[in-house]
């Protein structure tokens, strides 16, 4: 679904990713990376093949779109380091030519050395001429502000006592925040308000609400 | 020399025939179940037998247990603790007792190792933590005797599954270890034995108390029925009805089934008998321990008038000054009905009082259906545990941590159990896999540490993880709890972190019967100060719902019947009258050979009514069977809500139920296939993994004040369950989790002993234009089950259509 923002081309992406027009760039919030291997190495057995999926996904959605940029909108990885960081460092070199830029978020906690990659680069905050990425949600006298960090979810109810809990895109006036895109996450239920725009993503259909 | 012979003479006593019988089948080597209840010296009779034994023995060279007493209760193990004791002094014997509970400080239990004692009076979770420490066989090597206490309570839950591996273990160190357990009358008394003792035992008998006390069972009627609720749990109506009774009583005990209506009961008797402060008490399982104790004392010495409670004085000491039971709401079971009433009336000669309290209209019946079903003594059985791997897993890597364990021997150990007699060896192996590969092959960047084999041996090296799993020891689970501590003062108990969680500083709620505010959240504390503001919010605790039992529910169908059939009416069926009257009125009123569903349609949507008077759980799964049934002809989302009168299925689109009856809707074939079918489409499976997850430690839950250093490690059972679902779907825990929804949720054999009662009855199926008094408690209850067999697809657009339209 293709949004406007200030004079700018989004279309928001089913996999949970904002692509970004006149940059080409793949805006990607809270993957949290890694937590399938931080829970096993902890002995707990999440099984080890659901680390490969959100892998598996990211690398699909990057032959896809091709873009020139990825941003990273924090919470790449989920916690200290393992192995599954290798994985990450591996994909990383499947596309030399693409800058990867990381938010740096709560959960990356990571030592410096590890994030020393060729075309990575980790930011406290990365702007441009409109446009703020952080991963916290914030307010900018200017420009309009991208972030993630809060898993935004929507809780639909209605007839019958029906209730469903679906991920969703909050675009404001000012800012507009990411629904988390790994599969090991949970979701944070946003009141709606009637100025801003809500875009649901569920099944691989992407639905904004009136 | 007979110690029991001196210590009855002593005292002045004379031995009860059972207590005899005891003694002589202990002596003769024999391992046993005993059958009494409470307050007649139960105890004695197994303890004077091995306390013989112990005498008759030549004295052993080293000083190490003799016997395990296993209780399931802390507040019973420590009276336990002081009687026995006192019967070593008073014979002057040289047999000390030790008390190891949850309580008991790391000091006491490094003592406790190295000194010499010669019994050890414990819970299942403390005996698993010990099977967790280092030097266990050695601590055991003389053992001769367990005791399990008030077996038939742990007999029905995962800590039943705990004491039976603990057993096998225990056996396979010492071949000759004798078994007794003790238990109140339950209806599978041969099965409770032969679990307890295993199957392989021979040498084993079951003694008989036969002492059953007398009970009064009295109803509290509302003086005029019609201006009595129609829904609602809570029976504060009655409670001016209830002012005399604890006035004129010595000591009362007040049971209520949760603790939020405890805490509510409490509150509003002060306000209602000001007089009551300093006399009146409150006992819940989220009240501190140490306060729980204070009121324990002082129920036994008299100074309390009366004490608003939950299951938490189910079991335990008798308080002798009790003469008084008050029962709020259905007990849902005759045998808790009969635990209950017998906690009063403990002088000899002395009868049992108990008053039932209905808290809503149709209630009343139950007090009709009690007294028939006491009077004919129908009592339940306790449903065991079978396969529950997540306590196996839990116990595999009990004893990793400790001196690890040999495959081999091990699955030699379980399947002499009940409960893991027909695990296959593929099970096992996939068991071993999972503690020491995450249940995977290990891939090149995969770290999974928990279980490691070494020369032949499985155990675990991480401290981390050791410590970890020391923590998370136990069948019971609870939710995310926050200590709650008055500022600069004492703890107070704990509640929910989702509930504190939605306060505010300064917000007031009541707990402990104490108006408090809340000052702030550290870590997994609440700090909280008192508050003089009235109509604080009363927290709610997510508890287990308990279901009426089948012997219950058909007393009522009897009660119903007997009405119907225009019999000689008691009490409560004389005040039930008008009730019935408007239900037969506005709908029909069903006798035994009719299943009433009314069809209602209201601005919610449809709803469909159905009154099987089976008890909750097999109204849930009849009314997921059904959903199931009409899901087969036409996609649909069903909200389920359910009572122990019936149950109902809230759609948002007409279901033409009555061409659905003619086409076998309630058809008894195919109802365990069908079962199984519908679980996938309902929540109970996923619902039943949150324990299960927990119990096996993949949910790691922690202690409050402790939850930091398991930063990163929180997830849900429910991203479990999904994940586990599309990754590996041979899971056990996962295949558990389906086996206990078909076992103990959907209750399949009584499933089907409904379907095929309901196909000899005559379907009536009205359409009132308003809520009937049978319906309007079903239709208000706000805990609900969701059914849904429509793709999600359809559902949003469904429910954006209702709400982009407003």
């Amino acid at each position: 679904m293709q949004i406007r923002i200030r004079e700018t081309d989004f279309t928001l992406l089913a996999d949970k990713a904002l692509w970004r027009h006149d940059t080409r760039q793949l805006i990607i919030a809270d993957i949290h990376l890694g937590k399938a291997s931080h829970f096993r190495k902890a002995g707990i057995s999440i099984p080890a093949d659901s680390v490969l999926e959100d892998m598996r996904r990211l690398d699909r959605l990057m032959k896809q779109v091709q873009p020139r940029e990825v941003i990273l909108l924090g919470d790449l990885f989920h916690s200290s380091y393992n192995r599954e960081w290798h994985l990450f460092e591996a994909f990383l070199e499947s596309f030399p030519s693409v800058a990867f830029v990381l938010v740096k978020g709560n959960h990356d906690i990571l030592k410096q050395h590890r994030y020393e990659l060729p075309n990575f680069l980790v930011v406290d905050a990365w702007e441009d001429d409109h446009f703020l990425y952080t991963h916290e949600p914030t307010e900018h006298a200017q420009k309009f502000v991208l972030s993630g960090h809060i898993h935004p979810g929507i809780l639909l109810s209605g007839k019958g006592k029906q209730r469903l809990s679906l991920p969703c895109f909050h675009v404001s006036d000012t800012q507009g925040v990411l629904p988390a895109f790994g599969k090991l996450t949970g979701l944070y239920m946003l009141e709606r308000n009637a100025k801003d725009r809500y875009y649901l993503v569920y099944n691989g259909i992407i639905r904004e609400m009136k | 020399m007979n110690l029991a012979k001196i210590w009855f003479a002593q005292k002045g006593w004379k031995p009860h025939r059972f207590q005899k019988e005891s003694w002589a089948a202990i002596h003769d080597g024999k391992s046993g179940l005993l059958n009494a209840p409470t307050g007649f010296g139960k105890t004695f009779a197994v303890w004077f037998g091995i306390i013989q034994d112990f005498y008759d023995r030549p004295k052993p060279k080293n000083n190490k247990l003799h016997c395990l007493y296993i209780s399931p209760l802390r507040a019973l193990s420590k009276e336990i603790y002081l009687a026995t004791n006192r019967v070593s002094n008073d014979l002057n014997l040289a047999y000390s007792v030790e008390l190891r509970t949850g309580d008991s400080s790391a000091k006491d239990r490094t003592r406790q190792k190295k000194d010499k004692h010669q019994a050890l009076i414990t819970t299942p979770e403390s005996l698993h933590l010990m099977l967790a420490t280092k030097g266990y066989r050695e601590q055991f090597a003389n053992l001769e005797f367990v005791i399990v206490d008030e077996w038939h309570e742990l007999l029905g839950s995962k800590r039943g599954v705990q004491i039976e591996l603990a057993l096998a273990h225990l056996k396979a160190l010492r071949p000759e270890l004798k078994v007794w357990g003790i238990s109140a009358t339950i209806g599978n008394m041969d099965q409770a034995k032969d679990i307890l003792l295993g199957p392989v035992s021979e040498n084993t008998t079951i003694v008989r108390a036969n002492l059953e006390k007398k009970i009064a069972i009295h109803t509290v009627l509302p003086d005029e029925i019609e201006k009595f609720p129609w829904g609602g749990h809570l029976g504060l109506k009655l409670l001016p009805k209830l002012v005399p009774i604890i006035e004129q009583s010595k000591s009362t005990l007040l049971f209520t089934n949760m603790r939020s209506q405890a805490e509510t009961w409490y509150q509003q008797l002060l306000e209602r008998v000001p007089d009551l402060a300093g006399q009146i008490a409150l006992h819940h399982s989220s009240i501190d321990f140490q306060t729980r104790k204070w009121v324990e004392e002082h129920l036994h010495s008299g100074d309390l008038k009366i004490v608003v409670c939950t299951s938490s004085l189910d079991l335990g000491v008798d308080f002798r000054p009790v003469d008084t039971i008050i029962q709020v709401g259905s007990a849902k079971g005759v045998a808790r009905f009969i635990q209950r009433a017998g906690r009063s009336g403990h002088s000899p000669g002395e009868k049992s009082n108990i008053y039932f309290v209905p808290t809503n209209s149709l209630e009343i019946i139950e007090g009709s259906a009690l007294k028939d079903a006491v009077a004919h003594q129908l009592i339940e059985s306790r449903i065991p545990f079978v396969r529950s791997f997540d306590v196996l897993i839990q116990f595999m890597v009990t004893l990793g941590v400790s001196e690890g364990f040999s495959a081999d021997s091990l699955y030699r150990e379980i399947k002499t159990t009940h409960a893991f007699q027909s695990v296959t060896p593929e099970e096992w192996r996939w068991c071993l896999d999972f503690i020491t590969r995450g249940g995977q092959s290990l891939k090149a960047y995969d770290e999974f540490h928990k279980v490691i084999l070494e020369d032949g041996i499985y155990k675990v090296t991480s401290k981390g993880i050791a410590a970890r799993h020391r923590m998370n020891i136990g069948t019971i689970v609870g939710n995310s709890m926050m200590n709650v501590k008055v500022l600069g003062g004492k703890n107070l108990g704990t509640i929910e972190e989702a509930f504190i969680s939605k306060l505010k500083p300064g917000d007031v709620f009541w707990f402990a019967g104490r108006n408090l505010a809340l000052h702030s959240v550290k870590d997994m504390t609440a700090i909280v100060r008192a508050s003089k503001e009235k109509n604080g919010i009363i927290p709610s605790w997510l508890g287990g719902k308990m279901p009426l039992s089948s012997q219950l529910s058909s007393s009522i169908r009897k009660a119903l019947t007997h009405y119907k059939e225009g019999g000689k009416l008691d009490e409560e069926l004389k005040k039930l009258k008008p009730l019935f009257a408007l239900q037969h009125e506005v709908s029909h009123l069903p006798g035994n050979d009719e299943l009433l569903i009314e069809k209602i349609k209201t601005r919610e949507g449809y709803h469909l009514f159905v009154y099987p008077f089976d008890g909750r759980l097999v109204h849930e799964g009849m009314a997921t069977i059904l959903s199931y049934r009409i899901g087969l002809l036409t996609p649909v989302t069903f909200s389920i809500s359910m009572n122990d009168y019936g149950f109902e299925l809230l759609s948002d689109q007409d279901i033409d139920v009555e061409s659905l009856i003619d086409n076998n809707l309630f058809s008894h074939e195919f109802v365990y296939e069908d079962a199984i079918r519908s679980i996938n489409s309902s929540q109970m499976a996923q619902r039943r993994f949150r324990d299960i997850a927990s119990i096996a430690g993949l949910v790691f839950t922690g202690y409050p004040g402790k939850e930091k250093k398991t930063r990163h490690l929180q997830a849900n059972s429910q991203l479990f369950f999904k994940v586990f679902e599309d990754n590996e779907d041979n899971n056990l825990l996962l295949l558990q989790a389906y086996d206990e929804v078909i076992n103990f949720e959907l209750e399949v054999s009584r499933q089907q002993a409904a379907f095929r009662r309901i196909g000899q009855q005559k379907i009536v199926v009205t359409y009132p234009t308003k809520p009937t008094p049978f319906c309007f408690a079903i239709m208000v209850a706000r805990f609900r089950e969701v059914y849904s067999n429509e793709p999600i697809e359809a559902r949003v657009e469904k429910l954006l259509k209702q709400i982009e339209k407003k």
